[in-house]
């Protein structure tokens, strides 16, 4: 008697424990690097509890470099989770908030909510959401409410709706002399930098009941990726599973978007790497996109931070950068498996 | 035993003076956006969060005490030394925090809000000016005067600035009319100046009529619109390079009907001389004379 | 009570008109019951129904006794698997990560399995002959290799019904024979009702218990093989010349079909 499949359970702590390691590992390296300066020790120092740690050091890498680690691991984490849930429902491997377009809509209702005179929390976060929802309503009415299966369509409906989205963004920006649309063209490419811990944790609660209601609906997705009627027949109540990950990712992405302007890739890119070494159980999947999508973001923009001599570059042009070279090479890779 | 005892009391009067002063080296100061500061009393690590206040500072003599500055912090020429905090709308908080200032200058309309609030809660205190006007300038250079104790040189500056101003009023008075004036500061779209900037200001007093006044800081127009306002004097700031100005002068002088190609009154300027709101204005003021009113220059002797 | 399935004046429609007109009829329990027809005469979407995929705009449907409308998603799935036709799986799934997910409806939210539902799947996977290839990939196996990890899966659900939409459609003549038996097998040894959609008359006759010929959303007639596959009846369902006689194995019916170039010729002839 074979045992095929170790237990879930096991394989699901394995990588959980693997990924807590390396996220922790990158929020060490985040916390240790930045524009003042580099220093390992010094984190280590502060950790341990020594109080002679200099309270200026103390103050840059608790208050500054802190809050902003913890917002690169919500957004790694709400991306990837994001592409990984997107991908299941729509049954396509190339599914991504940021190419369906739905980052571009959030974007969209950010900035009108910014217009508005909104404060970031409800107000900008509000039509961020109602941003994301339109475009989601937009891509079910371009493909007729019927699942998206051909690759080619989805696709092209994302640019359009990303051409259709940058049009407005841009329209918006350039007709106003609001100073609050100052920063816009750092913030459209993805900045991490206004992280400050109140409104990480305020962003950190609205996103983890996302994570844990997605977590349980993982069963449900394993079985969506072998289409909605077979799923059906298995038990899943289509509806509402199709329904809740919609609307629960949806507005996980929303809200970073609200927080960090368009960050892309990651989506992409987390979650094949995963699936490519973890397999496609959801089960495990899930907090695995947490947790690496979390560790990738972290790392990307510490490069963000440090690569260029003054000031830092935006974090979506980091994750553009890697993200798709990477990608264009998971798809030869997958190509060839094919044919193989 | 009593004296003892009065000799304690001494020793812990004097220690509660020294307790006193200690907490007293700081004092609350209502800064130009209405907040309360809690300003120290001898500035040593000031960080300026605009190239407008290093100017000021400089200008005040008091450069001594300023340990950051940002990114295009360019005049005087000392100030490009000093270290680098980010540019004013994208400041560097880590660069700012390990400066460890014990006060930051910041202006109400470039830096962002969050900063500074950001600033504040950890424990940095900032001073918000809000130089939107010559006046406001003037009450600029008084109050970062006090802030730095250097309040002799800031009074001996607003006398400079003011007795030049007036000069300028007195001269301009002698005009016999107000040629029009079209500031440009871009070429793609036209950008000009409103009502409420510095620039404005300036041409008022330097005897000229905005053709761009009104509610909009920086409207913009096309050159239709820039043909049919018909100016007499063309500035034009260098934001972009020299051969740039060439090529718009070049533009506008295909149009010989305007008067200000026959007059050839095109002309080139410093914009950070303009835009700032430092005492250099008045400069920018006393330039801005000889360009509009050349003929009030020829007479004298 | 013996009545597996119990259909009453079912009707449905969509878009372009009816596609099931006021059908009744009902299915035996631990009958090998096949469906036939030609394409677009409804019978795809009567199984979808039966499997509760579908819901009906008129009519009654009845499993094990009770309307469809009150099971509910978890014991429909413990009563009806479904094994579709083809599945498109882009995702590296295993073939026993695959045939586990067949043990869903008995488990938890999060669906961890525990020792009795490896059994079963392992045992599933044996009686269809896929157990060697447990741990390969999906998309490296052959149509009737997959076709089977899909109905071991279906057989995980131990559900007293099993429907199967065109199993042999695109599977080789091995296959075909292969995927009959293992129903017959289930129906056999563990009492499970099949219902089959089949486009192959030749393998109807001889596997199944009853037929069901359906034409143009409408019973054509229903019973046994040699009841059903007349001459008349097949001809006028499927629009061409079919001869009609007894299999040479066994007693059951054997259509030929009679293209243009042979129907002039008699029968025997060459």
């Amino acid at each position: 008697m074979t045992s095929k499949t170790p237990f879930l359970l096991k394989r699901l702590l394995i990588v959980s424990f693997l990924l807590l390691f390396l996220l922790f590992g990158a929020m060490f390296f985040g916390l240790s690097m930045g524009s003042s300066g580099n220093g390992v020790k010094a984190v280590w120092q502060s950790l341990s509890g020594a109080r002679e740690a200099d309270s200026m050091l103390s103050a840059i890498i608790w208050r500054i470099r802190f809050p902003r680690v913890v917002l690169a691991a919500l957004v790694g984490a709400t991306l990837s989770l994001g592409g990984l849930v997107f991908q299941a429902l729509l049954r396509n491997p190339l599914a991504e908030a940021y190419i369906l377009g739905i980052s571009g809509g959030s974007a969209v209702g950010a900035i009108i909510g910014i217009l508005m005179g909104l404060s970031r929390f409800p107000g900008v976060s509000f039509t961020a959401f109602a941003g994301s929802m339109s475009t989601l309503l937009l891509i079910f009415l371009i493909s007729s409410g019927q699942t998206i299966l051909k690759k080619d369509s989805l696709l092209l409906s994302g640019v359009m709706i990303n051409a259709f989205c940058s049009a407005i963004i841009m329209f918006l920006v350039s007709m106003t002399y609001d100073s609050r649309l100052h920063n816009i063209m750092f913030w459209l490419m993805g900045d991490l930098s206004t992280a400050d811990i109140r409104q990480v944790g305020i962003l950190a609660a609205s996103i983890l009941p996302c994570f844990v209601l997605i977590f349980c609906l993982s069963n449900s997705m394993n079985m969506l990726l072998l289409g909605k009627e077979m799923a059906q027949t298995m038990g899943v109540n289509i509806k509402f599973v199709t329904v809740t990950l919609l609307v629960a990712t949806s507005f996980m992405v929303s809200a970073t978007v609200c927080h960090c302007g368009l960050i892309g890739f990651v989506g992409l890119v987390i979650p094949h790497l995963l699936r490519l070494l973890f397999g496609p159980d959801h089960r495990v999947l899930v907090p695995a996109c947490m947790l690496g999508g979390g560790a990738y973001m972290v790392f990307c923009d510490l490069l963000a931070r440090v690569l260029p001599e003054q000031g830092e570059m935006p974090a979506g042009v980091i994750t553009a950068m890697i993200g798709a070279p990477l990608f264009i090479f998971l798809l030869k890779r997958s190509d060839l498996r094919k044919q193989g | 035993m009593k004296q003892r005892c009065s000799i304690i009391i001494l020793l812990i009067v004097i220690a509660l003076l020294f307790l006193m002063r200690g907490q007293s080296a700081a004092r609350d100061v209502t800064d130009q956006s209405g907040r309360q500061v809690a300003a120290p009393d001898d500035p040593q690590r000031v960080v300026s969060l605009a190239p407008s206040i290093t100017g000021i500072i400089f200008a005040l003599g008091q450069e001594d005490r300023l340990k950051g500055v940002t990114m295009y912090s360019d005049f005087p020429s000392e100030a490009t030394t000093l270290p680098k905090v980010g540019s004013y709308v994208r400041l560097d908080l880590e660069r700012i925090v390990a400066l460890r200032p014990d006060l930051c200058i910041a202006t109400k309309d470039g830096n962002p809000r969050e900063v500074v609030k950001r600033l504040e809660s950890l424990k940095i205190p900032v001073y918000v000016v809000d130089p939107k006007n010559l006046d406001a300038v003037i009450e600029t250079i008084i109050e970062i005067g006090n802030l730095l104790h250097a309040n002799e040189r800031a009074k001996y500056l607003v006398w400079d600035i003011r007795s030049r101003i007036d000069l300028v009023k007195s001269l301009v008075a002698k005009a016999a009319h107000r040629p029009k004036v079209f500031y440009q500061i871009g070429t793609s779209p036209i950008v000009s100046v409103g009502t409420h900037t510095f620039i404005h200001e300036l041409i008022m007093l330097a005897g000229g009529k905005n053709l761009a006044e009104g509610p909009i800081s920086y409207p913009r127009f096309s050159r239709e619109q820039v043909l049919a306002l018909s100016p007499d004097v063309f500035i034009i700031t260098s934001m972009e390079k020299d051969r740039a100005f060439e090529r718009v002068k070049a533009e506008w002088s295909r149009w010989p009907d305007l008067p200000a190609v026959r007059n050839e009154a095109i002309f080139l300027v410093d914009s950070d001389l303009f835009d700032r709101p430092t005492p250099r204005l008045v400069d920018a003021l006393e330039l801005l004379v000889r360009l509009i009113h050349p003929e009030l220059f020829e007479e004298e002797p | 009570m013996s009545t597996a399935i119990d259909i009453k004046n079912l009707s449905y429609s969509y878009g372009n008109g009816p596609v099931l007109k006021d059908i009744s009829f009902s299915i035996q329990k631990g009958d090998f019951f096949i469906i036939i027809g030609p394409n677009g005469s409804g019978k795809t979407t009567l199984l979808k129904t039966i499997s509760g995929i579908i819901k009906p705009q008129r009519g009654q449907l009845e499993i094990l006794g009770q309307s469809i409308r009150s099971y509910t998603r978890k014991v429909l799935a413990k009563t009806i698997a479904f094994v579709p036709q083809m599945v498109q799986v882009d995702f590296p799934f295993t073939v026993s990560e695959l045939v586990l997910m067949g043990r869903s409806p008995y488990l938890g939210l999060l669906g961890l399995e525990r020792e009795k539902d490896i059994k079963i799947a392992e045992h599933a996977m044996a009686f269809t002959g896929v157990e060697h290839l447990a741990r390969r990939r999906l998309d490296q196996l052959s149509g009737g290799e997959r076709q089977r990890v899909f109905i071991a899966r279906a057989i995980c659900q131990d559900s007293e019904i099993i429907l199967l939409d065109e199993p042999t459609a695109s599977l080789d003549l091995a296959h075909q024979v292969r995927v009959m038996d293992l129903m017959e097998r289930l129906k056999k040894e563990k009492s499970v009702t099949v219902i089959m959609v089949s486009h192959d008359v030749n393998l109807a006759a001889m596997y199944g218990d009853r037929l069901l010929l359906i034409n143009k959303g409408k019973i054509v007639s229903m019973g046994r093989s040699d009841e059903v596959l007349t001459f008349q009846a097949l001809e006028e369902a499927y629009g061409c010349t079919l001869l009609v006689d007894e299999s040479p194995i066994g007693k059951f019916p054997r259509i030929t079909l009679v293209p243009q170039k042979f129907s002039n010729s008699g029968p025997l002839e060459k």
